[in-house]
């Protein structure tokens, strides 16, 4: 039951990360490799404002900013011209392993490749239902919980929301119907981003030591999740992450825990052999 | 001097072992348009085959401090037979990957994904490979009767792995300047067409991986012989990536430009900073390289993506490269009044019946081609619903409706470019509901498409000539066995071409990137393109969108005259004028459903049809 916990927490963050990489994906069509790069890149920035002193609170608005930040960034000067140009998508893709390279080696010149922490307690402990979890992982859950619950209000029921989801669905008929697709694209990057850079946080707070390439991996996990759910869903991406997230904990208490990602990887080449749409999906049109 | 002398053939072995490896992946990412993000898998594969087969049974070997699978010491050349073979074997799991339905990008992040995960694994599981301390003591070859360390030895080796390079030089070469490497090349430009022209894109991309997997392993087998030990450190997905950047750089499909970026990146990368002067964080030099890599991706695919040296463009038509009319691969000068000024030419006098194989064909009106409650729902909303007609032999139907009526979906459930949800397709008598869409193009059914579906960078009448089926060197077994046996087949078949684009008026443009077309062009070139695959039944989607009225009639006019000729036409187009004009009958679909057919005087006087369509 404790493995429970466990993939609960993954869960909760691996969901915060998908739902951003399933939106960029949405409203851009791009595969966004880079994804995890960024998350580090704020993970960084977030400690470096906790080594000099700030407040929790402080360190993880930094974390969302710079995602933020960094990812319409990225968007608006890299990944948009390239596909102006009309190219294959998988031109963007390589770009965005490129980006990826750059992101995740620039950090690691940067900071050299030690491990470093978070100076934060974990709290008490709590135990519930045959769970047991700190402090600091209870807080977590509740922010992820309180972001996932913001995500679901925007997408339902604000002009955005529907925005994005024309957008998704068919960006022409969306720009003839007087949609600012330009606008709502940039603002889902900005969004997404601040997703990315708070899953960035959070994923390295509850993993206790990191250093530059440590999500790397994460990229897989953010995978099978989407591709679990339908890419470009984002109730898809916390269905996906759910499973995925307790799949992996929970196996890895009954198999041999090294083999943790692999039930991802098995689980995100099924979904892209047989059902590339996701469990609940069909082909999309044109 | 002797330092250097070793140095140099390390050098030599390196650059030729990277040299193998981009020309396989320039073969897949480059011709085929394969994006094979795992491939350090297969140089990896033939690398650890090699080793374990050339190794003694571990338990005996060095006092058993590794553990690992097979163990048969076989001899020199075997272990490196058994590694190309192993290559070639790994590739089959993928090929459910690449096969046809997948979209590119989904497929490549497929194949990254099973480079980590089988790194992870073979890092995890000790038994099976020694686990993340690899293998070591890896035997090279003839050690017991030549000693390894001696430059005598090495030069040899690196001569047999520059002579080995170049035999794959040749081979990939002749694959691609074959009609079989203009098919790979069709379906990297876009894999729907080539389907519907005929290519099985299945069989396509299964071989292109075996044999570029083959390959692959070859490479790694040659450099484990030399540097005798492999772990998983040495195979990241990442360096599939850096394998990516090489070839970006060098020039994707150009095999010199591969061996070009190999010598600039991965070999020159690696021996670079052996020079660099040593440097406290240990970190920072590899990191900046990979940093490094990255930006050359990214700029070179900015400022140069064709790479330094650029793909070669193929001059088929036996004009000088001089005279060729030289266009750009993308520049699209579109518009209606480049268009105007497009003429035929002495399209008349074409033999349709002998240049397009319809001698055989019997002209009776019969039922060619049918319908039965065909059916398409997407995402639980139903476009076409419960459709069923008839197109009759010889005769040019009309399919007309609204915006959003089903006319292209039907269309493409026709071609088998689409599944249908429900219903049937009969086609000579036969239900061809579950035959794939390259079959139903190889008996005779063929479809153009409504938006610009040239294949880019093949020449016009290289799209042509590709459309062309049963050419005996558009098969990988017909390629290898060289010119000579396809060489004469496909001189005919290149004048065939050139007498169809004569027909047409674009003779001028011949040797030119299709890409490089106006919009009115290219809808010839298509229209061309579907007739050399001598389509029985021809299906048009909107030919004469975007076309100007004058050339429109002038195609009109040839498609009755197709028609007489013996091919069967059905043709999707919303212009009534158009339909008036050629079409008859015709069947009017609105909603999804088949409102009314006949003639179009007929339907004129049928005010459902007046009311659906003719007027709103």
């Amino acid at each position: 039951m404790s493995s429970f916990g466990f993939g609960l927490i993954t869960a909760a963050v691996l969901a915060i990360a998908t739902v951003g990489f399933t939106m960029q994906f949405a409203v851009t069509n791009v595969l966004n490799l880079a994804y995890g790069s960024v998350m580090i890149n704020s993970a960084f920035v977030s400690y470096y404002l906790n080594v000099h002193g700030m407040n929790a609170w402080i360190t993880l608005v930094g974390a969302v900013f710079t995602g933020s930040v960094v990812s319409w960034a990225l968007n608006r000067f890299i990944f948009t011209p390239f596909q102006r140009r009309n190219l294959a998508p998988i031109t963007v893709v390589i770009v965005a392993l490129g980006v990826d390279l750059i992101g995740t080696f620039g950090l690691q010149a940067l900071v050299g490749g030690n491990y470093v922490s978070f100076r934060l307690s974990p709290g008490s402990e709590y135990h519930f239902l045959g769970m047991i979890l700190s402090g600091l992982q209870l807080i977590i859950l509740a922010i992820c919980a309180v972001v996932l619950g913001l995500v679901h209000w925007v997408l339902k029921y604000t002009r955005l929301g529907k925005a994005m989801r024309a957008t998704s669905a068919n960006p022409n008929l969306a720009r003839n119907s007087g949609v600012k697709v330009q606008r709502v694209i940039s603002t889902t990057w900005l969004i997404s981003g601040a997703l990315c850079g708070l899953a960035g946080a959070v994923f390295t707070m509850n993993t206790g030591v990191f250093e530059a390439t440590s999500a790397q991996l994460y990229i897989v996990l953010l995978l099978a999740a989407m591709f679990l759910g339908g890419p470009g869903e984002p109730y898809g991406a916390m269905f996906g992450a759910l499973t995925i997230g307790l799949a992996t904990e929970i196996s890895a208490a009954y198999v041999n825990p090294q083999y943790k990602e692999v039930f991802a990887f098995l689980v995100l080449l099924g979904m892209l052999t047989f059902r590339p749409y996701g469990i609940f999906g069909s082909e999309k049109t044109n | 001097m002797s330092a250097w002398a070793f140095y140099l053939t390390t050098i030599i072995v390196y650059g030729a072992v990277d040299a193998m490896a981009c020309l396989a992946l320039n073969y897949e990412f480059g011709f085929a348009g394969i994006s094979n993000f795992g491939f350090i898998i297969f140089q990896s594969a033939g690398a650890y085959a090699a080793a374990i087969l050339s190794m003694p049974r571990a338990a005996t070997s060095n006092g058993g401090f590794q553990q690992y699978a097979l163990g048969w010491n076989l001899p020199w050349p075997l272990p490196w037979i058994g590694a190309t073979i192993v290559g070639g074997l790994i590739a089959l799991p993928f090929v459910f990957l690449v096969g046809k339905r997948l979209r590119g990008d989904f497929a490549a992040v497929g194949l990254l994904v099973s480079a980590v995960l089988l790194n992870v694994l073979v890092k995890d599981y000790v038994p099976f490979l020694n686990g993340s301390a690899g293998i070591s003591i890896v035997p090279a070859p003839f050690q017991s009767i030549w000693d390894p360390q001696v430059l005598g030895y090495q030069f040899v080796y690196g001569g047999v792995a520059v002579v080995l390079t170049v035999g794959v030089y040749f081979l990939f070469r002749r694959l691609t300047e074959s009609p079989y490497g203009r098919s790979l090349r069709a379906m990297r430009d876009n894999d729907i067409v080539a389907d519907s022209l005929g290519k099985n894109l299945r069989v396509q991309r299964a071989t292109t991986l075996v044999v570029g997997g083959m390959v692959a392993a070859l490479s790694g087998a040659i450099l484990v012989g030399f540097i005798s030990l492999w772990a998983p450190g040495a195979w990241g997905y990442a360096e599939t990536i850096v394998l990516f950047a090489a070839i970006i750089l060098g020039g994707a499909g150009n095999h010199k430009g591969a061996i070009l970026g190999a010598i600039l990146v991965p070999l020159g990368f690696e021996e670079i900073t052996r020079f660099l002067p040593p440097v406290a964080n240990p970190t920072l030099v590899p990191a900046l390289e990979w940093v490094a890599i990255g930006l050359l991706i990214i700029l070179f695919l900015w400022f140069r993506p064709e790479g330094v040296l650029p793909e070669r463009r193929r001059i088929l038509s036996g004009v000088s490269k001089k005279d060729a009319a030289v266009l750009p691969a993308e520049a699209v000068t579109s518009g209606q009044d480049t268009d105007a000024l497009i003429k035929l030419g002495n399209l008349d006098e074409l033999n349709f019946r002998h240049l397009l194989r319809l001698e055989d064909v019997v002209s009776d009106h019969r039922v060619i081609l049918s319908t039965q409650g065909l059916t398409k729902t997407f995402h639980g909303v139903t476009v076409v619903s419960d459709v069923s007609f008839e197109v009759h032999q010889g005769r040019v139907t009309g399919l007309i409706g609204p915006n959003g009526a089903g006319k292209s979906t039907t269309l493409a459930m026709l071609a088998g470019t689409l599944p249908s949800s429900g219903g049937r397709v009969f086609y000579e008598g036969k239900d061809i509901t579950a035959l794939p869409s390259n079959e139903r193009a190889k008996n005779g059914l063929v479809r153009t498409f409504q938006l610009a579906s040239e294949f880019k960078k093949l020449t016009v009448l290289e799209n042509l000539v590709s459309a062309i089926p049963n050419q005996s060197g558009d098969s990988f077994r017909g390629a290898m066995r060289g010119r000579r046996y396809w060489g004469r087949e496909d001189k005919a078949n290149i004048g065939r071409a050139m007498e169809v684009l004569e027909g047409f008026g674009l003779t001028q443009y011949a040797d030119a990137y299709a890409g490089g077309l106006s919009g009115g062009q290219r809808r010839l070139v298509e229209i061309m393109r579907a007739l050399l695959a001598e389509p029985k039944v021809l299906l048009l989607d909107e030919p004469m969108a975007g076309v100007h009225p004058n050339l429109a009639h002038k195609i009109g006019d040839q498609l009755t005259r197709l028609a007489e000729a013996g091919m069967t036409i059905l043709m999707v187009e919303h212009e009534l004028a158009i339909m008036d004009a050629y079409c008859d009958p015709v069947i009017v679909l609105a909603e999804g459903k088949v409102l009314a057919m006949g003639t179009m005087a007929e339907l004129r006087a049928n005010s459902e049809v007046v009311e659906a369509y003719l007027v709103g």
